[in-house]
């Protein structure tokens, strides 16, 4: 029996958990798994519909699996990894034996300094970041009696809380330090497409602008400060500047830590193969991304190698993929896309630049295959784009076709000439009820006895009814013609 | 003979029909409840098959000369019943394999199952309703107890607010059935979900619902995001949920994971889509106060291996919407074959006993044991479904012999040429048929056989509705129904029982062996049935004794009518309650990959049945739809330079066919479409996969990934391509 200790119960840290048990058919694992935060997992991805007051809290929580060999701590801080004894040690002391450990101990916001903020205890009433389900709740409900809010960091998260905020009617002015929104995503035509459609929600922009410091008195924050200058005044300030992998306890251990806990391809730490790390804490070779899909795969890619098994995808999704569920905002960006597009030869890239309707979309191109697409305000393109990339399927010879819909084409020589049957249930043609309305046939039934037309599923009994009103003498007409 | 009333051979919506024979055999269509006067042009035209030019009249047997030459019913059957002593004697009787149809009638389903248990001792009997019903089947029983395919009368659909159709092409496949939906059409309800704009998914159009086109293959991720956001508006029907389902906790905590951007990832469906249907959903369901929704399932969705875990993502849906079990509102699966609802029934499954019994269950043994006269543990055990008992055929250990009765396995088949190759390996193949079909074609011996028109019986509608087929002719020269050819092969290998010919007597053997059964046919008789039919509706299951006793003694016995709705009060589960089932999506066992780059996926013509034996001789249905096509994009199509009727080749891991082009825009870029209905070259079941569903052993016919290419150079047997 191998002791597993998991730390972190995430989504990604659950989920591990859940495929390691699943898969572990022989009975090998017998996993601990400590979460620090008291309520059981949830959906982390979702915590800005919560905000957007979209669906309610409950309805995100995730399942807490139950199993045989599995004991869950929750609301239980592991303070210390003892990697000569193999042992964590939690906040209440509790030593627990580990042979491999799992750490899954996510990221936490990023807060930059801020004067006025404090470096140390609570920050002012108001001030908040969004990363836990205890940051949801207070953020929704602080957005009750907000009467201006400024949302630091028009990134992904920037972006959903300051659509979230103004979907419930608070006025929000979003600060973005970087010139352009969503810079690791887009570049400058299409973060500028996508700022039109920000302040078309009435959201207050200042991009190329860093905050520099906080005003705040007794009820709580009172403005935020610019760099140059200006000073915005607020009651609620949502700090949503990044990310920091949450690798203190590796750091104490000793494990080589960069930005995350530097691993290996196969997700173990470079300097203890005892040790794994995965999803947002983890550093891993090609980098990490900061998505969940990432994570995902590589929970099930670990399991594999702990079970020697194959563990079924479930099509979580490309890992690469990043789709914004702001209300009113319209973004999906996939693969190699705006400023991570490099100018490599083969790439072609194809710009529908239309900032009039609201519209930016482009389609990069490598080797008859979609390898990234950017896509602001594309409505259903976007869903059809994102299967062609993710199962590689072949491109149009055109790519432009990519962006039209079945209304855009004339068949044209593409399609044989097929003479529609006006029954087709009983391949009756148009002209042979026409002769049987010359021959005497004056009502539907009259026309389903004679030809059967109208018999099958009784889609065409209208049209019969509008043929035969027309009267037998146009219809004769119809049919001379 | 005379006119007769009677039903369609076609489809398992039976449509009522009259048969005039005035001047030769003529249909014309009955106003049943089924199809309410409506015909489409495969029922209107069946008479033609009654009397197709190559119609087998007489036993054949395989000659010296390696010629089937016709012999005499006596030379016929001692030579099989001389074979299979033969081969049982040297290799058992698992040596002998049967395999059934959906098509037979009750009486005959229920009597092959006897006859494999009984005259040939074997456990290797399954029949093609594994290719058909059998993921919606598994389905059905885990949540319910019971597997009636409509829990309900077709024609409550005409009360509803909201009908999802998932995979289903009943415009196509059931043209009359679509008169049901003109109500939910008007008010705006109807929603399908199909890779393909087929006639069905254009009925949405013009404000009529929604269709939803997702990649093949991802119906469950789809399912599952519906899920998420029933959830996350709180629309579950909590009262509901609580009183008649377990385990829906664990179901719903599986969906918080499918939000719905992340399935428009995986499925290629807009978010605003899925929102759309989800609120028609919401709105028409019962704790909205709306009027009812239903969920109906197809083949498109369970024709896969992992078809069980996706119809059960339908049925959770419809749980949480509180649909099942009641009035007004339900899940319901569309029943593909004739008698696809009663064949499931009777035996013909290789782990079943009559009244869908399983064939481990002692007291299930002990009491068809004894309707038969014979001892329990004489009754073989159970067998393997189809695909695998098709894979094993001929090879060491395997069966030596099959017998098939009421299908076309060369034709509808995943990976019909290994399973040619199977068939031709064999020491004895048998098939009876009403024409030379591709497997007949290769038989050892082919027995001739009635059809519809010229036999009496019972079929089951997919409403679980017993219904009377009636004679009205009399089968060409030597043609026999198969309960004789069963009773005389049974006297000539000396098997226990009784084995009677008629219909009615056989179907009241049937009643007495479903007794107690969950299909409960115990107050069922032809008798009865002629008495319901002239208030025109059938029979529903379960009908038992006591229920007809009850009609006799204290009602009118013509209104004696079964259960015509199933688990209004309870489900069939020792707790009453319906079984929420966790399920999670799973890549395709074939997935797309830079040599095979489409999704392929597979389905039917208006005007062509099943694998097409008897649609394709008749000549107003093969003018209407001559040959197999290979529906695709114009894009697609503009890259490989094919043009609508140029012929194509489409080629998978299992090998190559070939069919005429027809470039549409009802099809996604990524995705081609071909019929099944053909066999030889232009056979789509050259193409798919026998892996199967590890619970119902249903095959991926509806997922393949494939490549397409221009035919430029001359292709061998072209012209029967068309």
């Amino acid at each position: 029996m191998t002791r597993l200790v998991v730390v972190g119960n995430g989504m990604v840290g659950a989920r591990f958990t859940a495929d390691l048990l699943a898969a572990d058919v022989a009975g090998r694992y017998r996993v601990t798994q400590f979460g620090a935060e008291s309520s059981q997992a949830y959906n982390r991805v979702l915590l800005s519909d919560v905000v957007s007051g979209t669906r309610d809290l409950g309805s995100i929580m995730m399942p807490q699996l139950a199993h045989a060999r599995l004991e869950t701590s929750l609301g239980s801080t592991v303070c210390e990894i003892d990697r000569e004894d193999r042992v964590v040690v939690t906040a209440d002391g509790r030593r627990t034996r580990y042979d491999q450990l799992v750490l899954a101990t996510g990221a936490a916001a990023r807060v930059p300094d801020l004067k006025g903020l404090g470096t140390a205890g609570e920050p002012p009433r108001g001030v908040r970041t969004l990363r836990t389900i205890d940051d949801a709740r207070g953020l929704a409900a602080a957005s009750m009696n907000s009467r201006s809010a400024v949302v630091l960091g028009a990134g992904v998260l920037g972006l959903e809380i300051a659509a979230g905020l103004a979907r419930r009617g608070v006025p929000v002015t979003l600060v973005h330090p970087a010139p352009t929104m969503m810079e690791r995503q887009l570049d400058e035509a299409s973060a500028g497409v996508l700022a039109d459609a920000v302040l078309g929600l009435r959201i207050g922009l200042r991009q190329g602008a860093t905050a520099s410091g906080i005003v705040a008195d007794e009820d709580g924050i009172r403005q935020v400060v610019l760099s140059d200058g200006e000073r915005l005044p607020c009651d609620l300030l949502v700090i949503a500047a990044g990310a920091i992998p949450s690798v203190a306890l590796a750091r104490r251990a000793g494990l080589v830590i960069d930005r995350g806990v530097v691993v290996t391809a196969g997700l173990a730490s470079v300097n203890d193969p005892r040790i794994f790390a995965i999803g947002d804490c983890a550093q891993p070779p090609s980098g990490s991304l900061g998505l969940l899909a990432q994570g995902w795969s590589q929970a099930r890619a670990l399991v594999a190698h702990l079970t020697g098994t194959t563990v079924p995808a479930d099509s979580v999704g490309t890992d690469d993929v990043v789709r914004l569920k702001a209300p009113g905002l319209d973004v999906v960006t996939m693969g190699i896309c705006g400023t991570r597009r490099p100018d490599l030869p083969g790439h072609r890239a194809l710009t529908v630049a239309d900032s009039g309707a609201g519209r930016h979309i482009e389609l990069v191109i490598h080797r008859g295959r979609l390898v990234g697409a950017t896509c602001i305000g594309a409505g259903p393109i976007a869903a059809q784009l994102l299967t062609t990339y993710t199962q590689r399927t072949p491109l149009p010879l055109d790519p432009l076709a990519l962006l039209l819909d079945r209304s855009a084409y004339d068949l044209g020589s593409a399609a044989r000439e097929e003479p529609e049957d006006l029954c087709r249930c009983n391949s009756v043609t148009r002209a042979r009820v026409l002769d049987a309305v010359a021959t005497g046939a004056h009502t539907v039934d009259e026309i389903a006895n004679q030809t059967r037309a109208g018999t099958g599923c009784g889609g065409c009994r209208d049209e019969l009814e509008r043929l035969l009103s027309r009267g037998d003498a146009d219809a004769a007409t119809v049919k001379s013609l | 003979m005379g006119n007769a009333t009677t039903h369609c051979p076609y489809c398992a919506l039976q449509c009522g029909m009259t048969l005039r024979t005035d001047s030769g055999l003529r249909v014309e269509p009955f106003d049943f409840p089924t199809n309410q006067g409506g015909l489409c042009q495969k029922g209107w035209s069946s008479a033609v098959v009654t009397s197709v030019a190559d119609r087998l009249t007489r036993p054949l047997l395989r000659g010296a000369g390696r010629d089937l030459v016709p012999v005499s019913w006596e030379v016929a059957l001692d030579h099989i019943a001389a074979r299979i002593r033969d081969i049982q004697a040297e290799y058992g009787c698992d040596a002998i394999a049967v395999f059934g149809g959906g098509g037979l009638t009750n009486e005959k389903a229920y009597q092959l199952g006897k006859f494999a248990r009984l005259a040939l001792g074997t456990s290797k009997i399954d029949y093609n309703g594994r290719f058909c019903m059998s993921s919606a089947a598994a389905a059905a029983n885990r949540a319910f107890g019971i597997d009636r395919g409509l829990p309900f009368p077709v024609t409550d659909l005409a009360g509803a607010r909201a009908v999802l159709l998932i995979g289903s092409n009943p415009a196509e496949t059931m043209p009359p059935f679509v008169r049901h939906l003109d109500a939910v059409r008007c008010r705006g309800g109807l929603l399908v979900i199909d890779p393909r704009r087929t006639r069905t998914a254009a009925l949405t159009e013009l404000g009529s619902g929604v269709h939803l086109a997702p990649r093949p293959g991802t119906d469950l991720a789809l399912l599952l995001g519906l899920l998420h956001i029933v959830l996350a508006r709180d629309a579950l029907d909590r009262d509901y949920l609580a009183q008649r389902t377990s385990g829906f906790d664990e179901v719903a905590a599986i969906a918080v994971a499918w939000w719905p951007e992340r399935v428009e990832q995986v499925c290629g469906v807009p978010v605003a889509d899925l929102h759309r249907v989800a609120d028609v959903l919401i709105a028409a369901s019962p704790r909205a106060g709306g009027s009812g929704a239903y969920v109906l399932s197809g083949r498109g969705m369970e024709q896969s291996s992992h078809g069980t875990a996706t119809v059960t993502a339908a049925i959770n849906l419809a749980l949480a919407l509180g649909l099942p079990g009641r009035r007004g509102s339900r899940f319901g699966t569309l029943t593909g074959q004739g008698n696809g609802q009663g064949g499931r029934e009777h035996g013909q499954k290789a782990d079943q006993l009559p009244g869908y019994r399983h064939i481990e269950d002692p007291a299930s043994r002990k009491h068809i044991a004894g309707v038969w006269g014979v001892k329990p543990h004489t009754l073989p055990g159970k067998g393997v479904p189809a695909v695998q008992l098709l894979d094993s055929l001929g090879r060491p250990g395997g069966p030596r012999a099959l017998l098939v009765h009421g299908a076309n396995p060369v034709v509808s088949a995943p990976d019909a040429e290994q399973v040619s190759r199977r068939l031709r390996g064999l020491d004895l193949l048998v098939v009876a048929d009403v024409v030379p079909s591709e497997t007949a074609q290769l038989a050892e011996v082919v027995l001739p056989v009635t059809q519809w028109a010229e036999e009496e019986g019972t079929m089951t509608t997919l409403e679980g509705r017993i219904v009377r087929r009636r004679k009205a002719v009399d089968a060409p020269g030597a043609a026999q129904s198969e309960l004789w050819i069963w009773a005389e092969l049974a006297r000539r290998l000396g098997a226990p029982s009784v084995w009677p010919t008629e219909p009615a007597a056989v179907f009241d053997e049937l009643a007495r062996a479903s007794a107690g059964g969950l299909a409960d046919y115990s107050g069922v008789s032809h008798d009865a049935l002629d008495k319901a039919q002239a208030n025109n509706r059938g029979i529903y299951w379960p009908a038992t004794e006591s229920m007809l006793r009850f009609d006799l003694e204290q009602g009118d016995p013509a209104d004696h009518l079964g259960t015509p709705r199933l688990f209004l009060d309870r489900f069939a589960h020792p707790d009453g309650r319906a079984r929420a089932v966790v399920v999670t999506p799973r890549e395709p066992a074939d997935p797309v990959r830079r040599e095979a780059p489409i999704h392929l996926i597979t389905g039917r013509l208006l005007h062509h049945y099943q694998s097409g034996a008897q649609t394709r001789r008749v000549p107003e249905l093969l003018e209407a739809a001559p040959a197999p096509i290979v529906e695709l994009h114009p894009e697609l199509a503009r890259r490989h330079g094919i043009t609508s009727g140029a012929l194509v080749a489409i080629t998978t891991a299992r090998g190559t066919a070939y069919a005429r082009a027809r470039v549409s825009l009802d099809i996604r870029p990524d995705t081609v479409f071909m019929p099944f209905h053909w066999g030889g070259l232009g056979s789509a079941n050259r193409l798919t996969a026998p892996t199967t569903d590890p619970t119902s052993g249903m095959p991926d016919f509806k997922l393949a990934a494939a490549s397409i290419a221009l035919v430029t150079t001359a292709l061998p047997a072209q012209e029967v391509l068309a």
